[in-house]
């Protein structure tokens, strides 16, 4: 079968899958029309054949050929002593457990949330009109085949919505975790949508992990942010390497407010995020910063869209990859200033460190500019370890593996360094580095 | 402690130093003067195992050791030490974490034992006092965003830790104002000893005023055309560069 053939076979297969998921299990019936309307979005997107704009660097063949069983929730409860590895010290009494797409409140614990924060199902939120024309409207605007697959397929997601006035003084830890397939492969579909209403800050993290992998999580997140609204995301995508993982974010700035991302990725089978920011109020500001690490045939890949629609923004991006073995990356962004979006800052820098020879670092930088009076630049770097820096650490007495070592970490570290949670740092810092077979020092 | 014997050297094939010899014995000051272009800073990054420098022919000879089958890191751990005219700015690394890498690289090689830390913050602060350094630059990465004055004040506070006994200081007063040259001055004063050796390259005669050398030495055009005491580097002050090279 020729590849244009499987694709297509894979789109037949997934609107039939749909047709018949309705018949034997029915989808959340006030989710019914997002989910229709989704699915006419992905007949219209169609999975990506070669050379598809939006997934020039990722071949996602793979993806399209599997026949992947839906899944929602897990099929025999989860231990929780699987977990507590990963749920950090800072958030202990705040962390939200998301397994298989499904919001686990056995396995949360949401213990210190007061009623400045409401978590609500989609399946209880949904009753707000607003709220259902946001999501009705994500999915016309939809241009991603994979998230209106989320949107055709979505049973239930969570709300997170944090009242006005509220600072939020310990993070907020969301853990999906995907338990996976010994047998067929399986995916999952979820949504979380996080609003932060005026005068309010929140910290963030958002961890994947897996059980036995041989899954595809494909998730949505949504990210409100109200008038002088401040987010601090981190992200760490900790799927085991025989995974897929997706997201796509849908990022709203109103004025004043503030969001600041620092996403770490392992990598596995192929991990995409992409997202999608709108800034839409005067004086928003956005700080998107990503490292990846990556060995063996591992991929991360990075599409991003800023829109600066509103005067006096600003954006900075900042994303690192460190590859070794056949590990690949790619980073694709662009950053786009709004006719009268002026006084409007903006920088994109992406840094590539190869440590192989077989490595693969794809970069597009791009901006398109519509407004005269702004202050924009973008520049990328692929490269092996200084030589300059490396003489410089052995003429002060360390050993060639000592310094490398020593430079490797530094790499990421300027990323990483922008984490407050201590616990989180710590281990993220560990994880990636030992990938290397390098140690933090 | 030194002897630098008829050495050829250069860059990319082309030779820079045509046949140079200098004696540097234990408890000496030798300044090594001359104008841009005359192979100073070359003759430094031989010395210190710079893997863009090769040498066509002639020998060095360390401690009694052949200092050119040395290794840059073995050449540091066995006490020679360069101060870079522009020092390498290593973003995310940890300046204080540096330091004290390189101070135990130094222990390990004298079969001591390691410093955690704490130790090494007292040991540390006790040096940036010496250099009148702020508290900020212990925990800012190495050289990265640090002025031209700061970046040679972390050249010379490395030395202060790591103690050498040959130190090559190429080119530290610039980008020194008066001040900040002098509080160098003085904490490079401090550091040497009758047990070390130190080769000041410059081409300003004024860091002399501070530290005062026991031996000149003029090189132009990659070769030693004169040498003498601290009265050439006088003379160099009042007439130029053009009119002592005119003379020989």
């Amino acid at each position: 079968m020729t590849n244009i053939e499987l694709i297509e076979n894979g789109e037949e297969r997934v609107v039939k899958k749909f047709q018949e998921t309705r018949k034997t299990s029915p989808l959340n019936p006030k989710l019914a029309s997002i989910n229709e309307k989704a699915l006419k979005r992905f007949e219209t997107l169609k999975f990506p054949h070669r050379k598809h704009e939006m997934f020039s660097f990722v071949d996602t063949k793979d993806l399209a050929s599997t026949d992947f069983q839906y899944r929602y929730g897990p099929e025999s409860p989860l231990n929780p002593e699987l977990l507590k590895d990963f749920i950090y010290p800072e958030s202990r009494d705040s962390v939200i457990v998301i397994v298989d797409g499904r919001y686990d409140t056995a396995l949360s614990n949401t213990s210190r949330l007061d009623k400045t924060i409401e978590l609500k199902s989609l399946d209880e939120a949904i009753g707000d009109a607003e709220l259902n024309n946001y999501l009705l409207d994500t999915v016309d605007r939809e241009e991603d085949v994979f998230a209106s697959l989320n949107g055709a397929f979505l049973r239930d997601g969570l709300m997170i919505h944090v009242l006005s006035n509220s600072q939020i003084e310990r993070p907020l830890q969301i853990l999906h975790v995907s338990t996976g397939s010994k047998g067929s492969p399986v995916t999952t579909v979820p949504r979380v949508i996080v609003k932060l209403e005026n005068d309010t800050k929140l910290d963030l993290i958002i961890q994947s992990i897996g059980i036995d992998g041989n899954y595809f999580l494909n998730s949505i997140q949504d990210f409100i942010l109200d008038k002088s609204a401040t987010l601090n995301l981190v992200q760490w995508q900790s799927d085991p390497n025989n995974s897929w993982f997706f997201s796509k974010s849908w990022i709203t700035l109103s004025e004043d407010s503030q969001f600041k991302s620092t996403t770490a990725s392992n990598g596995n089978r192929l991990t995409r995020h992409h997202y999608h920011v709108r800034m839409t109020g005067e004086k928003a500001d956005l700080s998107l910063n990503g490292i990846s690490v990556l060995c063996d045939q591992e991929q991360v890949h990075n599409y991003v869209r800023v829109h600066h629609e509103a005067p006096d923004c600003r954006s900075d991006q900042l994303f690192k990859n460190i590859i070794q073995d056949e590990g690949r990356s790619s980073i694709d962004t662009t950053v786009i200033v709004h006719e009268g979006a002026q006084l409007t800052e903006s920088h994109q820098l992406i840094n590539n460190l190869l440590l192989s020879d077989d490595g693969v670092a794809d970069t597009k930088p791009n901006l398109m500019i519509y407004a005269d009076d702004v202050k924009c630049d973008h520049g990328a770097t692929i490269g092996q370890i200084s030589e300059d820096q490396l003489f410089y650490l052995k003429s002060r007495g360390l050993a060639e593996d000592e310094a490398k070592t020593l430079l490797t970490s530094s790499f990421a570290n300027t990323v990483l360094q922008e984490i407050d949670c201590p616990s989180l740092k710590a281990r993220l810092k560990e994880t990636l580095l030992n990938k290397l077979g390098v140690k933090d020092v | 402690m030194l002897e630098i014997n008829n050495l050829r050297a250069g860059f990319e094939g082309s030779e820079i130093l045509k046949g140079i010899s200098l004696t540097v014995n234990k408890g000496e000051v030798h300044s090594i003067m001359g104008p841009n272009g005359s192979g100073k800073s070359t003759l430094s990054k031989i010395l210190v195992g710079h893997p863009s420098y090769e040498v066509m022919s002639g020998t060095i000879t360390y401690e009694g050791k052949d200092l050119l089958e040395l290794e840059a890191e073995e050449r540091a751990q066995a006490g020679l030490f360069l101060a870079y005219q522009y020092p390498v700015e290593i973003p995310g690394v940890n300046n204080a974490e540096f330091l004290r890498m390189a101070y135990n690289a130094k222990l390990k090689k004298e079969g001591k034992e390691e410093v955690d830390p704490l130790d090494f913050d007292d040991i540390l602060n006790e040096k940036m006092k010496l250099l009148g350094m702020d508290q900020k630059y212990r925990e800012r990465s190495v050289n990265d965003g640090f002025s031209g004055g700061e970046k040679k004040k972390n050249e010379i506070l490395q030395m202060a830790i790591l103690q050498p006994k040959l130190t090559i200081l190429d080119e530290i007063d610039s980008g020194l104002d008066i001040d900040a040259l002098r509080v160098v001055a003085n904490g490079i004063n401090k550091l040497v000893n009758k047990d070390s050796a130190l080769i000041i390259i410059t081409h300003f005669p004024r860091l002399l005023e501070y530290i005062e050398p026991d031996y000149v030495h003029v090189l132009s055009e990659g070769r030693i055309v004169t040498s003498g005491d601290k009265s050439l580097a006088h003379d160099l002050e009042a007439r130029g560069y053009d009119h002592l090279l005119a003379k020989v």
